[in-house]
């Protein structure tokens, strides 16, 4: 059976009247890495919050490690929630003091070890009110690697980092992954979920539309997009094959959709030449995390 | 417990407002008993009759034993000194959204409040360190050959740090329900200063004798007036007396404010969403 690191059970949270969790049930597999997707106030940092205690929910329950839940569990947990959240006052190396004192996780040759790899060696013992915004960033992904947790939390981790910067955690993301480490990530960056992550979930005006593994969830349907100098004619010729979902016009292309693992692009390519038609155009176009978001989260 | 001493620890030593408030306490305490030791000094030091009458109804109020209770008097008057750095302490936790980062890093509710008692701990312990040897300087300083007596009245420690830390309390609640520092800064300092004065003089012209319960007041009575405010007549002996009569009293009374003060602070901690 899988090992789960984190359950969620029918969890709800509102404020005021605005409901920013409706029921939300979830399962996050050891050694996954998952992806939280969702648009701007769709409830991800809210489902972040309460699994780590920041905000309590109104009804529903969470377990870490299928245990009863205690603060210990957060201290096995590596979090960046929302924003850096440190003392201005004080150096990167005095801050990451704190919150190794804190979750009893790492070592002082430790924090020389993550400030390292999030490159902030040479800056370390400046303080954090100096520091940039990239910086800040990657100082808060400092403290949630220190000390090698088992889970990972990142809440938009790529925020406010440069084009190399997002690389660089990208890269850092993957590499954790292999190393057995849990991973889960909030993001609106579809491309990035749909590069690093294993599990996706989406999440809309607080409803959990769908969550799985990345493959289960985007290849409900195969896409084939074709293209002939008269679009109107391969429209109605194809409108009478089999097995077609349905068709979109899009680019001066047309997207023909069929059910998963249907589509057959030599059957394709033969029905239109049989009907008269030449193909100047015919690929089989794998759904992308972006089509099934917007999809799935468009009215 | 120590463990998380020494994360509040940390916090502290590197926040420059800490040692700023250490250096103007350290400033104002030898200061304001140095100023009303002066007036003490040109009342009683000549030759007339009049001076000789004063040092017959002061005695040396800054000799030992009775320094102790002298500048604990004087000194409490500055306990907006250690309010504000109190203040800061847990508002800089909102500022910089520590508050939650703590708790993520893996600290409990209970923990973190904990840790605050801690803060208001330690800042009580310092000051009251501040005026134990400042209280001992003007004994020493002013009348060395009383040193036999330095054990007499050694009380007023403990007492000085219950005031204080019964104080800091208030202003740590504040600033942990207000959460933005200049508005709780505000009210506390409007209120130590001027409602509460107002307030007591009000009831007492009114004659209703329940001043001594004000938030302030109750711990404010712990340390009355020293004793040479008693020996002017009749009424004024009748007063100290009663007022030292009450100090047990006062001292119940503030460490149960006191108590309830952090319950609410525990009570609300562990419930509230921590935005």
């Amino acid at each position: 059976m899988m090992e789960k690191v984190l359950q969620l059970t029918e969890v709800s949270k509102s404020y005021g009247s605005i409901k920013a969790l409706k029921e939300v049930s979830l399962t996050i597999p050891k050694g996954s890495v998952f992806g939280i997707l969702g648009p701007n106030g769709s409830g991800k940092t809210t489902l972040m919050s309460i699994v780590l205690d920041v905000l309590g929910a109104d009804s529903g329950t969470y377990q870490w490690f299928c245990q009863p839940q205690t603060a210990n569990d957060r201290k096995r947990i590596g979090s960046l929630l929302e924003t850096p959240n440190f003392y201005h006052y004080l150096s990167a190396v005095d801050n990451l003091k704190i919150t190794s004192a804190i979750s009893g996780r790492g070592t002082n040759a430790d924090i020389d070890a993550v400030l390292e790899i999030v490159k902030l060696s040479e800056r370390k013992k400046s303080k954090f009110s100096t520091y940039s915004l990239g910086m800040k960033q990657r100082l808060a992904i400092a403290a949630a690697l220190l000390g090698n947790p088992e889970v990972l939390l990142l809440d938009e981790p790529t925020n406010g980092l440069d084009p190399v910067g997002i690389l660089e955690i990208r890269e850092l993301i993957k590499r954790l992954a292999k190393n057995g480490i849990t991973i889960i990530i909030a993001s609106h960056l579809l491309d990035e979920v749909e590069k690093i992550c294993s599990h996706v979930a989406i999440l809309k005006r607080g409803t959990l539309l769908t969550s799985g593994p990345v493959d289960e969830v985007l290849s409900n349907e195969d896409i084939v997009e074709i293209g002939s100098s008269d679009l109107k004619a391969l429209k109605d010729c194809l409108a009478g094959m089999d097995n077609v979902l349905s068709i979109k016009e899009d680019n001066n292309r047309l997207q023909v959709h069929f059910p998963a693992g249907t589509a057959n692009m030599e059957a394709v390519n033969q029905f239109c030449f049989n009907k008269g038609i030449t193909l100047n155009l015919l690929l089989n176009k794998k759904k992308s995390l972006e089509t099934k978001f917007f999809e799935l989260t468009n009215d | 417990m120590s463990a998380l001493l020494k994360i509040e620890w940390l916090k502290i030593k590197k926040y420059p407002a800490f040692w700023w408030m250490l250096a103007i306490v350290m400033l104002t305490y030898p200061s304001i008993n140095y100023m009303f030791y002066n007036v003490y000094q040109q009342v009683t030091q000549g030759k007339e009759m009049t001076n000789s009458i004063a040092k017959m109804l002061l005695g040396n109020p800054f000799a030992f034993p009775e320094t102790f209770h002298t500048v604990a008097y004087f000194s409490s008057f500055f306990v907006i000194l250690p309010g504000i750095l109190v203040i800061m302490l847990i508002t800089n936790e909102y500022n910089y959204r520590t508050h939650k980062q703590n708790i993520i890093d893996g600290w409990s509710r209970k923990e973190f409040m904990a840790g605050k008692l801690i803060d208001v701990a330690i800042i009580s312990f310092v000051v009251m360190t501040v005026f134990m040897l400042v209280a001992m300087g003007f004994g020493v300083y002013t009348d060395p050959d009383n040193l036999g007596r330095i054990a007499e009245q050694l009380h007023y420690i403990p007492m000085f740090y219950l005031q204080t830390f019964a104080q800091l309390s208030i202003a740590f609640l504040l600033g942990y329900l207000v959460k933005k520092a200049f508005i709780a800064l505000g009210i506390f300092v409007f209120y130590y200063l001027v409602v509460e004065n107002i307030l007591v003089a009000y009831l007492k012209y009114k004659k209703i004798p329940i001043t001594r319960f004000l938030p302030i007041e109750v711990s404010d009575n712990i340390l009355v007036a020293p004793a040479f405010t008693g020996n002017f007549g009749k009424d004024s002996k009748e007063a100290y007396l009663l007022s030292i009569s009450l100090v047990n009293q006062q001292v119940i009374l503030t460490i149960l404010y006191t108590v309830i003060i952090w319950l609410i602070c525990f009570k609300v901690h562990s419930k509230r969403d921590l935005n």
